[in-house]
């Protein structure tokens, strides 16, 4: 299944629970399960957009607001990459 | 004394505590697992004149070594030698609570399967055959509905049935050829030492590259040639994919186990996700829906904002200001600190205030958009556009995010490694219209366009996008030219946004715009108020006042944009310090001339501009110098003075030249 996911994002240029969930006949869940195990073993990497500790957010009214993350994305690693040319 | 001890273990949610409920009634008691904070509950039934005990360990996905809570579960498992292990899996996700039983196999120990919530998973019409899965799984499964205690007594029987006759299972679990020649050899190694745990089991956790264990494997349990053996496999096999192919041969398994035996209709929310995707993120439709959305979007702040509730936070503050005045009046206050309450207070600060209700309609349905998961498709549409038109599509993200502000939006630009992406990023976010502005654009466009709100807000927020990505295409072609970096964007399944998500969103930004109205705005009216009374020999606002010689000296900047006023000069310039300060200004500066009631700024700005100058006032308040927050955040993350000063002039002159133009032919057009 990771095997599987790791190829369609590849494929795809964007992960679609969905997409992949009706590819793979699986539920969204598992899927979602499935983009977690591969971002914990490093094969794609999760960016952070927002706050983070160079930021001095100070008493900004929207410090709040600022470090949500609106769209997840992520990148492929190298060790993904390498693993896909297998 | 008791006769057994039962473990019970399962996913998050798969309503292990009320089975555990069910199972001990109060005969419970809450402790802690040794050395971490991980709550342990037991409690003990009596069945046939025996007493169990029961162990509920820590719900977990997986029995790794990733969180404490997974640790202290597994440790317990192969240690704490449970007699028997309840396995509660919730019946409507079998295939995903079956990777934890997989791992549970492994183990080497006896286990009982409690299928649980058979009843919900009957209502989304799930079927199961369930000897086939107990068949499969080798294991006897047992349904149950915990909440209503419904099969507990059945499971209890077999618990104690397995417990009492059956052999701990093997696991039916077997790896590629790789991996079982490397285990093989790995127990080779092991065996004879003194494990603490299963032999098979600890081959493979090491190979599977187990932090956990490998640290508990040290020279008082190992001998030298076991270490070394260990370390050398390390050596050879650094880049290990091994854990990948061992997870992934897990996941295999559970699939092979429910395939056949559970008939699962396919999920509403991948249903109807992917019939709303089919729409929304289509190649042609996608921009023109999104543009459609937001175009409801503005004509519903528009309509709910400013016409609905606009008027009532206007009374409230014309009311309060009134209050003041006469309390202030009463006791006998001096001149001065009644001018500023009133006109720099009130009028400045306040006429900010009354834009709170536009503020929170236009989050609130933002927040709406963002938490449903549509957000995630505006960007997909967009990325798809924009690297047609060679740019990074992840600059709308931030550009999305700069509509509530730039200084996020800007540092939203940090992921990207690419200078080429990054500087674009940063240079284009400015012109995405943020919400200080929005007050600005409401004041206008119910001076003039009261009927048109939404579609001038819309065409607003449009002409900045298409002005960054206009830069963007110019930027890209002659200051950083060479590739853009790779992404990939995470499209989640639609959902019912929450209530507690979307208000908290809209609060957040609420608050944010009132607390800086009482801070930033603040200050820079209180400084214009004084520059605009002083020196004492000239009639306060007028244009012989600090402020009215500054803005006259400023003035014929925008003859040519036909708004040559020098109030409205000077508030253009108000803006830099925070954009509210520029309806602040106004309102300060006109509402000295204008003594009667009602919408006091709204009146003084249809004397003072005419649809045609409003249109340009309103361009130029788009696109000119961005405010210092942001221009101090363009310095930090550019690391360079350079383009903060390059970003304050190009789009002071960008801006003006759109005013200019704007004002320019329609006046030729016969507008006015
Ligand atoms: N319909 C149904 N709901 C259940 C059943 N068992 C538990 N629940 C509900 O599922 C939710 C989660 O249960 P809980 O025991 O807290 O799950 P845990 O996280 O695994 O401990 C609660 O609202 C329970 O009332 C069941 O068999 N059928």
């Amino acid at each position: 299944m990771l095997k599987e996911i790791l190829r369609i994002i590849n494929r795809e240029g964007y992960i679609s629970i969905v997409s992949i969930a009706k590819e793979l006949n699986i539920s969204g869940q598992l899927v979602e399960d499935g983009v977690k195990q591969l971002v914990r073993m490093c094969y794609i990497l999760e960016e952070k957009t927002g706050e983070d500790c160079s930021t001095f957010c100070g008493n900004c009214p929207f410090a709040k607001n600022c470090s949500k993350e609106i769209v997840k994305t992520y990148n492929i690693s190298d060790k993904g990459i390498n693993f896909l040319k297998k | 004394m008791s006769s057994g001890t039962i473990a019970l273990v399962g996913n998050p949610n798969s309503g292990k505590t009320t089975f555990f409920n069910a199972l001990t009634g109060s005969n419970q008691y809450v402790g802690n697992w040794p050395g971490v904070t991980v709550e342990k509950k037991e409690g003990s039934f009596t069945y046939r004149g025996k007493e169990y005990h029961v162990v509920d360990l820590p719900g977990t996905y997986s029995l790794g070594a990733f969180s404490e809570d997974e640790i202290v579960a597994r440790d317990y498992i192969l240690t704490g030698n449970p007699d028997v292990i309840i396995n509660v899996i919730d019946a409507s996700n079998v295939e995903r609570n079956l990777y934890l039983t997989t791992q549970l196999l492994e183990m080497g120990k006896r286990v009982v399967i409690a299928l649980n919530m058979v009843d919900e998973a009957k209502r989304r019409d799930i079927e199961f055959d369930i000897q086939g899965l107990s068949k499969r799984l080798n294991l006897p499964v047992v349904p149950t509905i915990a909440s209503k205690e419904k099969g507990i007594e059945d499971i209890i029987k077999v618990a104690i049935q397995v417990m009492e006759k059956k052999p701990p299972v093997k696991s039916p679990l077997k790896y590629n050829e790789v991996i079982e020649h490397h285990i093989n050899h790995m127990e080779e190694v092991l065996k004879g030492e003194n494990l603490p745990y299963p032999l098979r089991w600890t081959a493979l956790k090491i190979i599977e590259g187990d932090r956990e264990v490998i640290k508990k494997l040290n020279k008082s349990i190992l001998n030298q040639k076991a270490i070394n053996y260990i370390k050398d496999f390390f050596k050879y096999h650094s880049s290990g994919d091994f854990e990948l192919e061992i997870i992934d041969a897990r996941y295999a398994f559970a699939h092979s186990i429910v395939d056949g035996t559970i008939n699962r209709p396919e999920e509403d929310v991948i249903t109807i996700t992917d019939k709303i995707d089919k729409i929304f993120t289509n190649k042609y439709l996608g921009v023109p829906i999104f543009a459609i959305i937001m175009l409801i979007v503005f004509q519903l702040t528009f309509a709910l904002g400013q016409d609905t509730l606009g008027g009532v936070v206007a009374y409230l503050v014309e009311g309060l200001g009134s209050l003041i005045e006469s309390f202030l009046l009463g006791i006998n206050a001096p001149g001065w600190l009644i001018a500023f309450m009133i006109e720099g207070v009130i009028n400045g600060v306040g006429t900010v205030i009354e834009f709170v209700p536009i503020i929170t309609v236009l989050y609130l349905l933002l927040g709406f958009l963002e938490d449903s998961g549509y957000m995630a498709r505006a960007a997909y549409v967009w990325d798809d556009l924009m690297r047609k038109l060679g740019l990074q599509g992840k600059a709308f993200i931030s550009m999305i995010i700069g509509f509530g502000c730039n200084v996020p939006g800007i540092m939203s630009a940090r992921t990207l490694d690419n200078k080429k992406d990054k500087m674009i990023t940063i240079l284009i976010n400015p012109f995405m219209s943020c919400g200080a502005k929005l007050p600005i654009y409401s004041v206008f466009i119910a001076a003039f366009f009261p009927n048109h709100g939404g579609l001038i807000l819309f065409s607003l927020y449009t002409f900045g996008i298409i002005v960054g990505l206009i830069l963007a295409k110019i930027y890209s072609k002659t200051l950083f030219k060479g590739e853009s970096s790779y992404f990939i964007m995470e499209l989640p399944p639609y959902r019912i946004p929450t209530i507690k998500n979307v208000l908290r969103n809209m609060w957040d930004n609420v608050y944010g715009f009132i607390k800086r109205a009482g801070t930033t705005i603040f200050v820079v009216i209180t400084l214009l108020w004084v520059l605009a009374v002083l020196p004492a020999s000239a009639q306060p606002y007028g244009e012989f006042s600090i402020l009215g010689r500054i803005g006259a000296f400023l003035a014929p900047i925008f003859k040519l944009a036909g708004f040559g006023t020098w109030q409205e000069s000077v508030a253009l310039f108000a803006g830099i310090p925070a954009k509210e300060a520029v309806i602040g200004t106004l309102g300060m500066l006109y509402a000295s001339e204008y003594v009667e009631e009602g919408a006091l700024l709204v009146n003084a700005i249809r004397q003072h501009f005419t649809s045609l100058t409003t249109l340009s006032y309103m361009a130029m308040t788009l696109l000119y110098t961005p405010c210092v927050a942001t221009l101090g955040i363009i310095k930090k993350e550019t690391n360079s003075y350079k383009w903060m000063i390059y970003m304050a002039l190009s789009s002071f002159v960008i801006g003006w030249i759109v005013a200019v133009l704007i004002f320019q032919i329609g006046s030729l057009l016969g507008f006015s």
